[in-house]
């Protein structure tokens, strides 16, 4: 097979718009894949990690727990959630359960940042059952705005 | 270790993630089905619902027609700036409904949001209470 009539005005050769067209397409199966839903044991939670100029940002739905029940440890780009759902329902001997989809049990998950973040500097909050980690990147991670000069 | 099929399934179930609701709201967005927990005793019943990311005053509950409906919206977008770079889980509302079999005292109907966990209580109309009946012996 002949490239023939393929050209481009910018004078790339088809090898090259193929190669861009290839990377384009794994970004696009990259950013599909990330939102796809994770089966979890229905106790681990779904996580999300954003990124601002200065820090990431992780967050995990964890609805029910207790602030005792959790524990957060960060070592370099390492961040760790460890806990434990407790479910209790009424202590009623005449209790009769219609449902129940809620899991209670002990979780566990790492994440792997793109780079190390300053642990001394983590912010933790937990609200509305969403825990919300910000992790500030160490100085020399952080974009730098540079300055050109004019003559 | 077996396990019976019913019950894996079942597992199966359970681990799907967030479930979108078909329904139409005013408002746009996704919408997703909370897990619940429904228990029942003698004077009422209880509902508890995962909701996280809603807060109290972003909860409606209705009850029409025996039909109890739960509505939750996010309580908090993310922040302008934040890139998203990996998501488990998709933002939104929460919407479920039920049907309720007994006659609910719908005035007395209670409701409290604690850490993204919506709790229902839900008592019975005093007719639809179990009565012990005496039996006479003579």
């Amino acid at each position: 097979m002949a490239w023939v009539g393929f050209s481009s005005p910018s004078g790339a050769t088809p090898g090259d718009l193929f190669e861009r067209l290839r990377r384009e397409l794994d970004t696009l199966v990259d950013q599909f894949a990330v939102q796809q839903p994770r089966a979890t044991s229905g106790v681990e939670p779904p996580l999300a990690l954003y990124e601002s100029d200065d820090a990431y940002v992780l967050t995990a739905e964890l609805p029910g727990l207790k602030k005792e029940d959790l524990e957060l440890s960060v070592e370099g780009p390492r961040v760790t959630l460890r806990g434990e759902r407790r479910i209790q329902l009424p202590a009623d001997p005449k209790l009769s359960v219609h449902r129940r989809e809620r899991r209670a049990g002990v979780f566990r998950r790492t994440v792997e940042l793109p780079a190390p973040v300053d642990a001394e500097k983590v912010e933790a909050l937990y609200r509305n059952g969403v825990l919300t980690l910000r992790l500030p990147k160490q100085a020399q991670h952080r974009p730098r705005r540079i300055e050109v000069q004019t003559h | 270790m077996s396990q019976k099929p019913v019950e894996v399934a079942q597992r199966e179930l359970e681990a799907q993630p967030k479930q979108p609701v078909a329904r139409e709201l005013t408002r746009s967005g996704p919408v997703f089905r909370p897990d619940v927990d429904i228990v029942e005793m003698p004077e009422e019943y209880r509902v508890y619902a995962d909701m996280p990311g809603s807060d109290g005053e972003h909860v409606q509950i209705r009850l029409e027609d025996g039909v109890l409906s739960i509505d939750g919206a996010l309580a908090l977008e993310p922040g302008a700036g934040w890139v998203p770079l990996h998501r488990e889980y998709r933002l939104g509302g929460w919407h479920r409904e039920f049907q309720l079999s007994d006659r609910i005292a719908a005035d007395r109907i209670s409701a409290e949001m604690r850490d993204g966990v919506l709790e229902i209580h839900l008592p019975k109309a005093e007719a639809h209470r179990p009565r012990r009946i005496e039996v006479q012996t003579g």
